[in-house]
């Protein structure tokens, strides 16, 4: 019988980002700033909200599950880790990954384009000499980016070169699971309806370039 | 090479670019080109100063007026600034071929950036804010408008 790995909440804000950022690099390649500026601010409401949720959600989305120190990593490598969600491993690549991505979208708030025509919302807070500074490394922090999405990628089929089909599971959530290992713990639902309103509305705030965000 | 050739051949080429208008020499298109490179990228940065200015609850009028005026004067010199064989085949340039291949949609384009650059400054020595920020925001569409289809990116 499948049990389950993943919650909704969970699969949606992996699925969203990983449509998201090719999009993000595709909408700026082809000029279109502004549905890039937009693109990358869903990002960032996505952000807050799998921060959130990584304190209240189900229990393979909790930071608090899959942080774990390097004896954990080590334990994994040997072969001697038992337990769903993200590996001791895995959950290194997972936090790399959501703060590369996170530095990315806070360069790009503070970014303004060569032309001064399109701007981040929290451009101004800055001098247009910091502002432009910050498209650069935005830009060239993609790369940074681009490798650990690569690596993520790359690690995922070398698993499924050993068998291992976790594409799947992250799409339906469930997977078969060694007998005597614990399911995902459920968290409330309604929780995620908070975590997304107060996702929104910081990523609101910030937009609007209200204060501390503006002038 | 007999003398009648030469004579031929040189009356060709003479008409080919009276009928062209007065061609440009190469050293005369790179000087405009990177007169029109200057010319932009200041433009870009008194928009920037304007941006940051009037995002402001009071700005500083002394800035917006100063930003506003050197845009307006720059557009008028834009009016020089596309000849035609100052494009991305004579050197490294933001300006893509469009422009000549379209001359007639891109004069209109000019024409509205500049309209809307000398409105800016008008509102900008009057001093209504609300006037100010009205302006730019339509100064802001016309870059818009015309960089969408006649600028690519120029990395320097």
């Amino acid at each position: 019988m499948k049990q389950r790995v993943w919650d909704l909440p969970t699969r949606l804000v992996h699925w969203l980002l990983a449509a998201l950022i090719p999009f993000s690099w595709w909408s700026v390649k082809y000029g279109h700033t502004d549905w890039h500026i937009w693109s990358g601010i869903a990002i960032l409401t996505l952000l807050l909200f799998r921060l959130l949720w990584g304190f209240v959600g189900g229990s393979t989305a909790r930071w608090s599950s899959f942080v774990r120190g390097p004896r954990a990593v080590a334990e994994y490598l040997r072969g001697r880790w038992v337990g769903i969600g993200h590996t001791p491993l895995g959950a290194l690549s997972i936090v790399a990954l959501f703060l590369a991505i996170g530095v990315q979208v806070g360069l790009g708030l503070f970014s303004e384009d060569e032309d001064g025509i399109y701007a981040g919302p929290l451009s101004t807070l800055v001098s247009s000499d910091t502002s432009d500074q910050a498209r650069d490394i935005h830009e060239l922090w993609f790369y940074v980016l681009l490798c650990l999405i690569l690596l993520h990628v790359s690690a995922i089929l070398f698993y499924r070169l050993r068998g291992k089909r976790l594409t799947k599971v992250m799409i339906t959530g469930r997977a078969e699971l060694a007998p005597g290992t614990a399911p995902m713990r459920a968290a409330k639902w309604w929780l995620a309806w908070i975590c997304l309103a107060i996702a929104l509305g910081i990523a609101r705030w910030i937009v609007a370039g209200a204060p501390p965000f503006g002038p | 090479m007999s003398k009648s050739l030469v004579i031929g051949v040189s009356t060709l080429v003479l008409c080919a670019a009276v009928a062209a208008g007065a061609p440009l020499t190469k050293q005369r298109a790179l000087a405009i080109m990177h007169e029109r490179h200057e010319g932009m990228e200041d433009i870009g940065n008194k928009n920037k100063i304007l941006r940051r200015e009037l995002t402001k609850v009071s700005p500083n009028l002394g800035a917006v007026r100063a930003a506003a005026a050197t845009i307006a004067r720059h557009s008028s010199e834009a009016s020089h600034w596309f000849p035609a064989g100052t494009g991305p085949e004579l050197g490294k340039t933001g300006a893509r071929p469009e422009i000549w291949q379209r001359p007639q949609d891109f004069a209109g384009k000019l024409r509205n950036f500049q309209a809307a650059a000398r409105a800016l400054n008008a509102a900008a020595r009057a001093g209504d804010l609300g006037a100010i920020r009205a302006r730019y925001a339509a100064l802001g569409g016309t870059c818009k408008a015309c960089h969408d289809s006649y600028r690519s990116e120029m990395h320097h």
